[in-house]
């Protein structure tokens, strides 16, 4: 009898392995979804070891693409202008170079101000990836629980709002941007103050979810957070209304957003460490009436 | 040993590469999962129980890079590597259309399969995601399958000296 259950193990061993394989992966997708308790800390460990070479990964691109842009698309010149051109192209690239710091210069300042007229209770990071998939909206920032990042932190930058931590470890965060599916901001509509969920649409789009039908909603409206959430600050700005669609039946009308921060191109964003609702009472009083400034 | 770490070494130097130097190209659409490609090519490096392993590593790894929080990636990848490891010998791997066919045909395998499990796990509704099989599955699927040949080749030509092992690779088995 034991033989032959040795017997039939062993002729059945792949099949039993790729079953156990398969149902070790759904239990820690369950495990994800019961708020990721018991593979936090691996996946912080995993985080921390392949995320510096993501970032190394990211600078040498930038150095790559930037001796591209630069340098070697001015190589195929004729041979006696070579030195002059050389020397063209060194001024060129010095060119190009200080016009990088002058624009880098701008945005930072640009940062700054924007961090000091808001809160001082932010953490500037650097964007190093990008989602390897191209189903979910993600960014890794280089800044991560010991710099104070928690999950669940709103994300934004000067021009709005970007998303939330996701997932974090001790100098790395992934961050969930509003345009992916899983994602859900409280806002209002700034006009007509009506309150709906902004969802992720993917592709830099989002949808404004169980916005009423009767309220009064128009292509060009400029939506902003409600800081219902208790993450993201009062007033920031989410998108602009793209489309309108109030066919059909039902309580609720749909409505497209184009999100006012272009997701593809980020660079530096701003972590907002604790909310802000309770720390700008004045502001958000002195803004029910005020468009928000662009 | 170097059977396993080498390979994983080689996907998460893939995964790198995915999430910075193709989140450059300008339409997001075409970009290719290399990280598929290579899973696919495992099927034919390395034995079915390792290569499960490596496979369901590999989607831990994308999971981990990615803004997907249920971790769908570890059950796809290892389920995907199976199905591609027993119907592998049913595709004639030689030329280039019909490793294109033999990607193509499991970026758009698992693209259904992810999208299944959106609309089925997720606590909440996402709407109509079906049209998404056209707008975007379908080119990008087309473009990991345009890109599958080549990658195999370059696939076999590094693994060879490595994995000197006769029945192995795309060539030798033919």
């Amino acid at each position: 009898m034991r033989i032959r259950g040795l017997f039939l193990f062993r002729r059945y061993s792949l099949p039993i392995f790729i079953v156990l394989l398969l149902l070790f992966a759904l239990v820690l997708m369950s495990m994800r979804a019961k708020q990721r308790k018991g593979v936090e800390l691996f996946d912080a460990l995993l985080m921390e070891i392949s995320f510096p070479f993501q970032k190394a990964a990211t600078l040498v691109i930038k150095t790559v693409q930037g001796t591209f842009q630069h340098y070697v698309f001015l190589v195929n010149l004729e041979k006696e202008n070579r030195m002059l051109k050389e020397k063209i192209a060194q001024l060129q690239e010095e060119n190009h170079r200080m016009k990088e710091m002058k624009l880098a210069n701008e945005r930072l300042r640009q940062l700054l101000q924007f961090r000091e007229k808001n809160s001082p209770s932010m953490i500037g990071a650097e964007v190093i990836g990008r989602d390897p998939s191209s189903w979910f909206k993600s960014v890794t920032i280089d800044k991560g629980e010991k710099d104070g990042v928690k999950k669940g932190m709103a994300v934004i930058s000067p021009t709005g709002a970007i998303g939330q931590v996701l997932k974090i470890a001790p100098h790395y965060a992934t961050v969930l941007l509003i345009t992916d599916y899983n994602s859900a901001v409280d806002c209002v509509v700034e006009r007509s103050r009506a309150k709906a969920i902004v969802e992720g649409k993917g592709e830099n789009r989002c949808q404004l979810k169980y916005l009423l039908r009767a309220e009064e909603v128009a292509v060009g409206d400029v939506v902003v957070t409600s800081g219902l959430g208790g993450n993201f600050p009062k007033g920031l700005m989410v998108g602009e209304v793209k489309k309108v669609d109030k066919k059909g039946h039902g309580v609720f009308q749909y409505a497209e957003l184009v999100p006012s921060v272009d997701m593809t191109r980020l660079e530096e964003v701003f972590v907002i460490t604790e909310s802000l609702q309770p720390a700008h009472p004045p502001e958000e009083k002195g803004r029910k009436g005020k468009k928000t400034k662009k | 040993m170097k059977r396993f770490v080498l390979p994983l070494f080689a996907g998460i130097l893939f995964l790198i590469l995915q999430t910075t130097l193709l989140s450059f190209l300008p339409i997001q659409r075409v970009r290719p999962d290399i990280l598929l490609i290579f899973t696919l090519y495992l099927t034919f490096l390395l034995p079915p129980i390792l290569g499960g392993i490596l496979a369901m590593s590999l989607g831990y790894l994308m999971d981990l890079f990615s803004g997907n929080a249920l971790g769908f990636y570890t059950f796809s990848r290892p389920l995907l590597f199976f199905a591609a490891y027993f119907f592998k010998e049913r595709f004639y791997l030689e030329g280039f259309s019909s490793q294109f066919l033999f990607a193509f045909v499991f970026g758009m395998l698992e693209g259904v399969l992810i999208l299944f499990l959106l609309n089925a796990l997720q606590p909440v509704s996402l709407g109509n995601l079906y049209p998404m099989l056209f707008t975007f599955l379908l080119p990008q699927s087309f473009f990991t399958g345009l890109v599958a040949p080549v990658l195999f080749f370059l696939f076999q030509k590094v693994s060879s000296p490595l994995f000197r092992q006769p029945e192995q690779g795309i060539k030798e088995r033919a």
